[in-house]
């Protein structure tokens, strides 16, 4: 059996199968696409926060932008060599097309990179900082981890004195993390109490299935709860068996009541299971005691700190002080005001007051001056904007304003022109900007960068590095641009393989094999499209 | 056809058990594999709905010993408390039973396993036009539903925010768990991607094959109405799925990279208290996105049920499908308007009247394309010598029962009406009477329907009345009520059927309270219909079963005496399907013609061998 078709097109249709079908494939990614722009759309518009505009570096999805082009041209003169049975040129076309897609991918990823070590914190006045995480260090020396990481300056830090765990629901690789923590810090977690109940039907309840003192271990947990599900399942089957004799003695007992008039009166009797010693104990939660009590570290997203208990995701429970626990910039670059701003002006507030009350303008010298600089440039800018462009004769008002990103965003470049001493968009800037973004680490940036900018725990409403957990735009931003990653990879392994494992086809079947390559160049020319569509509404708009 | 080398000569010779049954690309035997595994899903989703219906009838009782010893002790004791359905259970239950009724059951049933064997037979292709790629969507279905099933064996168990899975309820959901990869609701949205890319594989192949690989003569009209509704389904899966799959992408990111696609600012919950998340996203974008798919899939459950029985009928009435020109342009006004109607499931979102009355007009439009074809299908019976033969009595059950289905969604269309009825078992027992007595119906009349030529022999029909008589009773004894329910205001959500708003007092002045107690007692008796229902599929499964080895052998490769190119092939068909040069010389629906002694005029025969002196 063979399929027709293949390689020829059908006369009536002018077509052969894989033509259809991409152009199929095509309007089915159309969708998908769709899906996700649409997504751009109502995010943005329905936006409760600051969307953040031209915020990714320009030149680099610039030259990605030509890169692609670049390569959908050569995939079409890739297909257009084999067409004319010139092997060696279509490698020459192929080999540029996937080394474009390489190098847009590097750039992607250098660019993704950047986005995952940038931290931002939103206070829960909705001041929003930005920056770079500190790190944790003693005389000069950064303090080390159990794995030999240096650490964060973001980790909620509790001095445990005990540790419940959940038997059935304590996530094994947390209890692991505990342990290696409470030896690096030479303490050691044991068991507070013994662990005893009835583990049989009809027998003593003082059977000890865990002693005091016994060090904490994922083998010991595992066999409490062995014991807890064990006891479980009896109990459970024992009292659905007491319940369902109950309900047949209250039906035979009162024919014709309905179930919904006899329920409140049909239970079954706990207490007589319990005194007849059928029930089994249950182990629902195990105790555990930090001995000496000694800090741990938590990320921040897993615990639900309290001051003298706090809860893991897992449904830990850690008794215990919650030590200050604050959040440390090493470099800050950028204070921005507009949220808080927004929220202002949504409560009918005025937005200047609304900064200068803030608790960063109230409590840091460095956010204050930066703040006062800053009005004076936003000022001296009116007074440029007045000058240049004037005033509406309707309305009485300037024709031009700065913008809210000029009011009340103070940015790294402000902090270089402010120690320079230069004003806002005359001044050179003395930092060097890199490609994607300030050089952190050249001399001048020491000078300018706020360092050792630390906040309290409790002003911090939300903190997240630059990924999709930071807000919506960056949710979508890499989601569109991930998928598109995705799709670029896709297209470059079909093409590669056609380019590395192609010449036998070719030698056998040309056509056919220029029928792929008509096919994977047409949705090489898809992912190009999307990519059109992507450069401008995130980098420019 | 030029000559080269492909991979297809290997399947000439022995294929051998694995190539030949199990990772097969015979569209026939892929098919068969669809209707298997989707029948298996619809019992399983049938046994969850048996398990609900007892926590509604009899809430305060320990669920009885047949249907519990499905589970372990260990998972009774986690999920039943004293014997009883949790809510929990019971939202867990729920929302599978609804995805697996969808996406697992009636989809691949319909489009997977009838379209899969019998399309490429109808327009005289040797196979589809990508066996590999047909293959690859099988297994990518079945390892979606695999994916999403095994959620029940997991701590977190499975999803449970309903099969609409709506963010941010959705989005909470199995929040405790810390490796989300490993959490119910993660899976669901794995599976669900899954299934979409199975279906994107699917239909793109359905849509080639029918353009590029019908045989010589097979021109547009002369296609059978079964093979424009598969390209329509085709088209509606190709294109209101992808929306879907970004919508998953978009919540399965917001699970594992703690996105806010889906989740607004400020969110405050019991557990978690104020959620540790950005905010400022958008619920509503979930809703739209969602029914994007939504609505579209109605259509994609229907149309093979449509495409069957109007196979089914003029075979049984020996006269051609009345109104043939006019059902396919209905079936192509009906995929296009199902792209535009999707908020009408969103009138309680509180849309403005301008987009709410745009809904509400394309609703009540798509109303007449539907209904244009359900009455050619009346009007194909006027006049036909009827044969009541085993297929036929499913498909004639298939119009009043639809009828009932559809007409009671008109309601549904207006925004007046629908803020009362909204979430309430009105609505449940209109789509249901779609779903379980039209489109199941209309299936199971396509299962006995082509059984002859799958397997050679034809299926008990002593059997099917005992299949068929019991299941239309119940299924009425079962929907009925819901329409009655849902007007007096039950919400389709409560576990224990009402048993909380129940005014117990007779004298009592909760007026809501009241009408709950007026309407309660239906719920014994919808469970009864339902658990018989099972019991009344019991004869399906033997028949299918035992027919296979000992049923009626077919006379002849046409055994019902039909014109569609299927019956031109040997039974049951040969890889390669056809043993002859395939064309096609005429309508589909070439029946009872007066210059003919036979009553049946098959596509495939040529004119000039015509048999009128037969």
């Amino acid at each position: 059996m063979e399929i027709p078709y293949i390689v020829t097109p059908r006369k009536d249709t002018g077509l052969f199968n894989s033509k259809i079908a991409i152009w199929l494939f095509l309007a089915s990614e159309v969708m998908l696409f769709g899906g996700f722009f649409s997504a751009y759309v109502f995010l943005r518009l329905g936006a409760d926060y600051p969307w953040p505009e031209r915020t990714l570096p320009v030149l680099p999805g610039l030259i990605n932008t030509f890169v692609l082009i670049g390569s959908s041209v050569t995939v079409v003169f890739a297909w257009a060599s084999l067409k004319m049975r010139k092997w060696r040129h279509f490698q020459i076309y192929m080999g540029i097309t996937i080394t474009c897609a390489l190098l847009f991918m590097v750039l992607k990823a250098v660019e993704y990179n950047v986005k995952f070590h940038h931290q931002a914190v939103r206070l829960t006045d909705y001041t929003v900082v930005e920056g770079h995480l500190g790190y944790e260090k003693e005389n000069g020396e950064y303090v080390l981890d159990h794995h030999g990481r240096k650490i964060e300056e973001n980790m909620i830090q509790i001095e445990a004195s005990g540790l419940t765990f959940s038997t059935v629901r304590h996530h094994k690789p947390w209890v692991e993390e505990l342990i290696t923590q409470a030896e690096h810090r030479k303490s050691e977690i044991k068991l507070a109490a013994d662990v005893k109940g009835r583990t049989e039907e009809g027998g003593r309840d003082d059977v000890v299935i865990a002693k005091a003192g016994e060090p904490l271990s994922l083998a010991l947990l595992a066999k409490i709860r062995e014991a807890h599900l064990d006891a479980r399942a009896h109990n459970g089957a024992l009292r659905t068996a007491g319940l369902r004799s109950e309900w047949k003695k209250a039906k035979t007992e009162n024919p014709g009541k309905r179930g919904w008039e006899l329920a409140s009166a049909v239970n079954v009797d706990v207490k007589a299971l319990d005194e007849a010693k059928k029930l089994l104990t249950e182990f629902s939660t195990v105790s555990f005691k930090v001995d000496p009590p000694a800090r741990f570290d938590f990320k921040p997203r897993d615990v639900r700190e309290g001051a003298t208990q706090s809860r893991l995701r897992d449904d830990t429970v850690i008794d215990g002080k919650l030590l200050p626990s604050p959040m440390v910039f090493h470099y800050v670059d950028a204070i921005d005001f507009r949220h808080l701003a927004m929220k202002a002006v949504e409560k009918g507030q005025d937005p200047i007051d609304a900064v200068e009350n803030s608790w960063l303008v109230q409590n840091h010298a460095f956010a204050r001056e930066a703040w006062e600089w800053n009005k004076a440039q936003v000022a001296k800018l009116e007074a440029a904007l007045l000058k240049d462009y004037g005033v509406d004769q309707e309305t009485g008002k300037p024709k031009r304003e700065p913008t809210a990103k000029e009011r009340y965003r103070i940015d790294w470049k402000d902090f270089v022109a402010k120690s320079d001493g230069v004003d806002r968009g005359k001044g050179a800037i003395a930092v060097k900007e890199e490609f994607m973004g300030p050089d952190y680490k050249g001399r001048e940036a020491k000078e300018t960068f706020p360092e050792h900018f630390s906040l309290p725990r409790e002003q911090v409403r939300f903190a997240s590095k630059f990924t999709p957990a930071w807000n919506t735009y960056y949710a979508i931003y890499f989601a569109i641009t991930g998928l598109h990653g995705l799709h670029v990879i896709g297209g470059a392994l079909v093409l590669a393989y056609y380019l590395f494992f192609g010449r036998k086809m070719y030698d056998s079947n040309p056509e056919w094999l220029a029928n792929r390559v008509e096919v994977g160049g047409l949705f090489w020319h898809f992912v190009d499209l999307v990519w059109i569509f992507v450069f401008p509404i995130f980098y420019l708009m | 056809m030029s000559a080269h080398a492909t991979s297809h000569d290997d399947h000439h010779h022995d294929p051998g058990f694995i190539r030949k049954y199990v990772f097969s690309t015979d569209h026939k035997m892929i098919g068969i594999q669809y209707g298997i595994t989707a029948m298996l899903f619809l019992a399983f989703g049938f046994y969850l709905m048996m398990v609900m219906r007892w926590s509604i009838a009899y809430p305060h009782q320990p669920l009885p010993e047949w249907m519990s010893w499905i589970f372990t002790d260990n998972w009774k004791a986690r999920w039943l408390q004293d014997g009883k359905v949790t809510g929990e259970t019971y939202n867990m239950f729920g929302a599978m039973h609804g995805t697996i009724m969808v996406f697992l059951g009636i989809v691949p049933l319909g489009f997977g396993a009838f379209g899969n064997y019998v399309t490429p037979l109808q327009i005289g292709a040797p196979d589809m036009a990508f066996p590999r790629l047909n293959m690859a969507s099988y297994w990518t279905y079945l390892l979606g539903g695999l994916v999403m099933c095994a959620s029940f064996f997991m701590e977190s168990g499975a999803a449970k925010s309903g099969w609409t899975n709506y963010s941010p309820l959705a989005g909470f959901a199995d929040g405790q768990i810390v490796n989300q990869w490993l959490a119910g609701q993660t899976q669901w949205l794995i599976g669900l991607v899954l299934l979409i890319t199975s279906s994107l594989l699917g239909s793109v192949n359905f849509i080639t094959t029918i353009i590029n690989l019908r045989a010589r003569g097979m021109t547009w009209m002369r296609m059978p109405f079964f093979v424009w509704a598969m390209l329509v389904t085709g088209f509606l899966l190709l294109l209101a799925f992808p929306p879907l799959e970004a919508a998953g992408i978009m919540q399965l990111a917001d699970r594992v990279f703690h996105s806010s696609f889906f989740m607004p600012s400020g969110l405050f919950t019991k557990s978690e208290g104020l959620a540790d998340l950005s905010g400022g996203g958008s619920p509503l974008l979930f809703q739209h996105l969602f029914w994007f798919l939504g609505h579209p899939e109605v259509y994609v459950l229907l149309l093979p049920a449509f495409a069957c029985v109007a196979e089914i009928i003029p075979a049984n009435t020996r006269k051609p499908l009345w109104g043939y020109k006019s059902m396919v342009y209905s079936v192509l006004v009906l995929g296009f308007l199902s792209f535009i109607v999707w908020a009408h499931h969103m009138y309680m979102t509180g849309m403005g009247a301008a987009v709410s009355t745009f809904f509400q007009t394309t609703t009540v439009l798509i109303s007449v394309p539907s209904v244009v074809i359900i009455t050619s299908m009346l009007i194909s019976l006027w006049g036909g010598a009827i044969r009541f033969s085993p297929p036929m009595l499913w498909a004639c059950a298939f119009i009043p029962m639809f009828g009932i289905g559809g007409l009671t969604g008109l309601p549904l269309a207006f925004n007046l009406a629908d803020l009362h009825l909204h979430d309430t078992y009105y609505v449940i027992g209109h789509f249901h009477y779609v779903v379980a007595p039209g489109i199941l119906f209309g299936l199971f009349a396509g299962v006995l329907h082509w059984y002859p030529k799958i397997t050679g022999r034809y299926m008990s029909s002593w059997l099917n009345h005992l299949h068929f008589w019991p299941s239309l009773v119940c299924m009425n004894i079962i929907f009925f009520p819901m329409l009655l329910q849902g007007m007096a205001g039950f919400h389709r959500r409560w576990y224990n059927g009402g048993d909380a708003y129940l005014a117990k007092a007779a004298d009592s002045t909760n007026v809501f309270g009241q009408t709950v107690a007026q309407h309660i007692d239906m719920n014994i008796w919808m469970s009864m219909g339902a658990w018989t229902l099972a019991l009344a599929q019991i004869p399906f499964i033997i028949n299918l079963f035992i027919s296979w080895k000992t049923g009626r052998k077919v006379e002849s490769d046409n055994p019902w005496n039909a014109t569609t190119l299927e019956w031109a092939t040997p039974t049951p068909p040969g890889h390669g399907n056809f043993t002859f040069d395939v064309a096609v010389y005429r309508g589909p629906y070439e029946y009872s013609r007066p210059n003919r002694k036979e009553d049946f005029h098959p596509q495939w025969e040529t004119p000039d061998n015509s048999k009128s002196d037969h």
